[in-house]
């Protein structure tokens, strides 16, 4: 990697046109992200080399990667999550860079040391960084310090239930009474009512004694049918961020996105901006480098509290993609290797139409059981606006040892009603014969009133799923 | 630009390692672009890589091929429907035949080999690993040559496993 250098100046010679790049970059992914770090790198004529487990020896990735190296058996532990033998291979290879894609290393602090000792750029935030924001409690301490509003938490533990009861005043009902030492469920109690308050903090007390050995409990502000709403930004190395608008991605099963959208109805261009201002300030700041999401929960009234900050790029970045007409991944390795923003972005970041994404799991549509296996027919919709990235294909196989992903089909209309008019078409028309997929699941969320309306929010899927077992037992009895 | 200011500035490019470089200015015109030392071939059905050694000094290797290929006529040919044993890398790393640069190597073609023996050293992250034999027999063939990038699973040895 080449540092930034002056030309003497008898050259005459203007700096900034220098322009450096990475020669060789190791993918630490396998699967459709894999492909997608692959695709980036060949439109910016970097060399790619991918990295595999056994199990994905006949993978895109593996196929369309300029060098492949198998590092491991199919466990992940033994493979993409081995950092020695990462390393092992980026170092044989004689790599310049490593992207570390979503998921596995991506998020491990650890790991972006170990690059970083062994002279590989990691192309990521700095350890620290990725330490900061992946300990929530410092997360949210640091984004607080800096003007981004983040839902109200007690400061340790509530002692009886005076304190929750002065508690809940200060910040205001609802709040909810969590366990210190465990999750789950367990020890949870949402307190609407303030004569309800000191009988549920006894019984979130005992609850959590007998379920984790310590009844300690502390308090948070409870948001009513929230919406998950996730900022995009972009930060290069020379302090300058910028945010590249939301993303929609309320529509969750146990925490998993399954649909998200850009841009979301409950965001005004106002707050769009302010959102963006505060995020750009606090980013450089905390001197945040390379792309990057910020989580929020909107509140029926539409303010946004900040819940954590994911330090990589995310599954869903196409959705963004989509409406700015930004390349986020080339983005993040143009970033690592020290390009300025603005030589990155060519421009304000411009919103223009709607872009929604399903995520098609290999998973029965209904009781979501894996579903791995050969694949016998792959056909993708096409089309104007549609886009598909997937690593799966006709004859491949989807091995068992991983997440159940197998393609984003993101499309992109001029507003909402066409985004999901051509949503629906492009779901109909995609194939995938020899093992399950969620497509059926998908096609009944974008024929629901409720999904259509756009005025969804966490609890939208449960909702949807009464609603369908309701309609299917009426037509049955 | 004169020749001698031309030529600073393609030394300047080629000690700070730059791949590419392209410059326009007023009627000067000029791209320069430097092709890898040595490409890495990828063999299209293996998916095999074989990239250029780590840079480590060996100042032996050279020699091993040769002795390899000087010990293969005494042995007896293996028929191809024997069924050896293949010693395979259980890390990803670089092959090295012996405990250090210049010493013999810890088995060659010919040896009669014991289960938990040394045959080989794989390095990976600075660490050297010594890979042990599974079986008990004779070295029929090493697979791998000294300073050569290996990836997990690997063949390394070939094994006529003792009856």
């Amino acid at each position: 990697m080449v540092g930034f250098e002056r030309f003497p100046e008898s050259w005459g010679l203007e700096a900034e046109s220098f322009f450096i790049m990475f020669n060789k970059i190791l993918v630490a992914n396998r699967g459709e992200i894999a492909l997608r770090v692959i695709c980036a790198c060949k439109e910016l004529g970097i060399r790619s080399v991918a990295i595999y487990s056994e199990a994905d020896r006949n993978s895109l990735a593996v196929r369309f990667a300029d060098e492949a190296i198998c590092i491991g058996p199919p466990q992940l532990a033994q493979s993409y999550l081995n950092i020695p033998a990462v390393i092992s291979a980026a170092e044989i290879a004689n790599v310049d860079a490593i992207h570390p894609g979503y998921g596995l290393l991506s998020e491990n602090a650890n790991f972006a040391e170990v690059c970083g000792a062994c002279g590989i750029k990691f192309i990521g935030p700095l350890p620290e960084v990725i330490r900061l924001m992946g300990e929530k409690e410092k997360a949210r301490a640091a984004m607080k310090q800096h003007g981004v509003p983040i839902l109200s938490g007690s400061d340790g533990v509530i002692a009886s239930a005076e304190e929750a009861r002065e508690w809940a005043r200060q910040v205001g009902l609802p709040v909810i009474i969590k366990a210190s030492a465990g999750g789950g469920g367990r020890g949870m109690r949402i307190v609407r009512d303030e004569n309800e308050l000191a009988g549920l903090y006894r019984q979130a007390q005992s609850e959590a004694s007998a379920a984790f050995g310590n009844g300690d409990l502390y308090m948070e502000k409870y948001v009513e049918r929230p919406r998950h709403i996730e900022f995009q930004v972009l930060a290069d190395e020379h302090g300058n961020v910028v945010s590249l608008g939301e993303r929609e991605c309320s529509i969750q099963r146990r925490h998993q996105k399954l649909i998200e959208e850009s841009p979301s109805a409950e965001v005004t261009p106002e707050m769009r901006k302010e959102i963006g201002d505060i995020l750009s300030r606090t980013l450089s700041t905390v001197g945040y480098h390379g792309a990057g999401t910020v989580e929020f929960l909107m509140d029926q009234e539409r303010r946004l509290y900040f819940i954590e900050m994911n330090t990589r790029i995310q599954v869903e970045h196409p959705v963004t993609e989509m409406v700015t007409d930004v390349d986020l991944v080339k983005s993040q390795i143009m970033i690592a290797a020290g390009t300025k923003l603005p030589d990155v972005l060519h421009g304000p970041i411009l919103h223009r139409g709607h872009a929604i994404e399903c995520r098609i799991n290999a998973e029965h549509p209904e009781k979501f059981t894996p579903s791995p296996g050969k694949i016998t027919a792959f056909h993708p919709p096409g089309g104007t606006g549609v886009r598909i990235d997937t690593a799966a294909y006709a004859e491949g196989t989807i091995p068992p040892y991983y997440d159940s992903l197998i393609a984003k089909l993101i499309v992109r209309g001029k507003d909402r009603g066409e985004a999901l008019s051509r949503m629906s078409r492009a779901l109909e028309m995609f194939m995938v014969e020899g093992i399950h997929t969620t497509i059926p699941l998908h096609r009944r969320i974008l024929a629901d009133p409720e999904f259509l309306a756009g005025k969804m929010d966490t609890g939208f899927i449960e909702r949807f799923f009464a609603r369908n077992a309701a309609a299917a037992e009426s037509l049955a009895g | 630009m004169n020749q001698k200011e031309l030529k600073e500035l393609i030394e300047f490019l080629k000690e700070k390692g730059i791949a590419e470089f392209e410059l326009e200015r007023g009627d000067v015109k000029m791209k320069v672009k430097w092709t890898a030392d040595s490409p890495a071939l990828a063999l299209p059905d293996s998916r095999y890589v074989a990239v250029p050694p780590a840079p480590l000094p060996v100042p032996g290797a050279a020699a091993p091929v040769s002795a390899a290929t000087k010990e293969e006529p005494a042995r007896e040919p293996e028929t191809p429907s024997e069924n050896l044993h293949s010693v395979r890398s259980p890390i990803v790393g670089t092959f090295y035949e012996s405990p250090s640069p210049g010493s013999p190597p810890f088995a060659k073609a010919g040896d009669h080999v014991e289960v938990g023996q040394v045959l080989c050293i794989v390095e990976a992250m600075k660490l050297m690993n010594e890979i042990e034999c599974d079986v008990a027999g004779e070295v029929v063939r090493k697979l791998a040559s000294n300073g050569q990038p290996i990836e997990y699973g690997q063949e390394l040895f070939l094994i006529r496993p003792a009856k």
